[in-house]
């Protein structure tokens, strides 16, 4: 995916991914996006190596009684293109709030 | 409910929730078989915390109409997914290149029906320009290509040991330039035809040496890009190779081995194709992945 054609939705996810926002409804809360549009882009983003995924450590999940989670990163390609993101959509930094706290 | 949910469910799930849990395993199946197993963990994580976590924009809507969202999101990821594994089986294969080329070949076949009266008067272009001027053409390209196509030692000589079917690989390898060539010679020549019809409604057979030249063209082009297209697949899968790296460095080149490398997507092998022919490396090198090295380790 060319940076130079990021959708909107596209640029929302790695704003929020950027911002600390790890996981697919944690985006999906923070963004107001619906998960038709949020999985298949992480999907996508994932392909084109724009962001990666790595599981979380079952003895973590664990210790709060949950099961493990898919964490999703930006890449070096990924956080150039949220870069190239910003400058196109200027309003989305103020969109987002920054992740505070650790979700449960 | 899956031993998942039950394990972290500490609450009595709702109707709709049981419903989502229950369409899980069957979107499931949409998903390719090598990736269903961490996208069903995946979405259980995710349907645990929808239920579980600290939500702010939840049920803000409505229930009905978070739960037909969460399910269309759920069967549109799954469905991606095997899109997506489609369209990477396909892209690149031997398969889909016969596919197109026999799809345009189609196309202006069709076109060039469609100038025509009737099936009899097409079959009878048809024939008259292949023998009449095609054949005279390609006879001599083909045998020209096939005369100054460089020697050198057979890349599949042998049968790969993950080889499936009754076909070696290199029967495999054979067939598939042959379809290829064939294939490629006759949308060169339906094309040829098709682009000079209305030239030979206006002209009539003068419009024969723009044909003739354009026969020349296809014919020259289309082979070459056969060849070419051929050297860039899988010794194995015949699927072409991808990720094109830069090896070496240039001014080098009388000390140390420079040029590029290209791999199969599906890991059978790699492909070494030196920037300038030597003694040390006259041909581009296959290099097969060693299945008893991946067996030690």
């Amino acid at each position: 995916m060319s940076s130079g054609k990021l959708s909107h939705s596209v640029a929302i996810i790695l704003k929020a991914l950027s911002l600390g926002y790890q996981f697919g409804f944690e985006i999906m809360e923070v963004t107001g996006l619906p998960s038709g549009t949020v999985y298949p882009a992480l999907r996508r983003l994932e392909r084109d190596g724009l962001v990666s995924s790595n599981w979380e450590a079952e003895d973590e999940a664990l210790k709060e009684q949950r099961p493990a989670r898919r964490y999703y990163e930006l890449t070096k390609v990924g956080k150039e293109a949220e870069m190239t993101a910003v400058k196109r959509y200027p309003l989305l930094s103020r969109l987002l709030p920054e992740k505070l706290v650790k979700t449960l | 409910m899956s031993p998942m949910t039950g394990r972290f469910n500490s609450q009595s799930l709702d109707p709709i929730g049981v419903m989502i849990e229950r369409l899980l395993p069957i979107a499931g199946r949409v998903v390719p078989q090598q990736k269903r197993q961490d996208w069903v963990k995946e979405w259980q994580a995710e349907l645990w915390h929808q239920r579980h976590g600290d939500r702010r924009v939840w049920r803000e809507r409505g229930v009905m109409h978070d739960a037909a969202s969460l399910v269309y999101g759920l069967v549109a990821d799954a469905a991606w997914l095997r899109v997506d594994w489609a369209r990477e089986m396909v892209l690149g294969s031997a398969y889909s290149c016969l596919w197109v080329l026999a799809a345009y070949g189609l196309l202006c076949a069709a076109m060039e029906r469609a100038a025509e009266d009737s099936w009899h008067s097409f079959f009878h272009v048809l024939t008259a320009h292949f023998f009449g001027g095609f054949v005279l053409v390609a006879a001599p390209a083909i045998f020209a290509a096939v005369a100054t196509y460089p020697l050198r030692p057979l890349r599949c000589n042998r049968q790969h040991p993950g080889a499936k079917g009754f076909l070696s690989t290199r029967a495999k390898w054979n067939l598939f330039l042959g379809a290829k060539v064939v294939l490629t010679l006759a949308l060169g020549f339906l094309a040829s035809l098709a682009a000079t019809g209305p030239a030979r409604m206006l002209v009539g057979r003068y419009s024969d040496w723009v044909e003739l030249g354009l026969y020349a063209l296809a014919v020259t082009v289309g082979l070459r890009w056969a060849l070419l297209n051929q050297e860039q697949r899988c010794q194995k899968c015949l699927r072409m190779l991808s990720q094109p790296t830069r090896v070496g460095n240039p001014s080098h080149n009388f000390l140390e081995w420079s040029g590029m490398e290209l791999v199969c997507a599906d890991g059978h092998g790699l492909l070494h194709v030196p920037e300038m022919q030597g003694s040390w490396c006259w041909y581009d090198l296959w290099v097969e992945r060693d299945l008893e090295f991946d067996l030690e380790f």
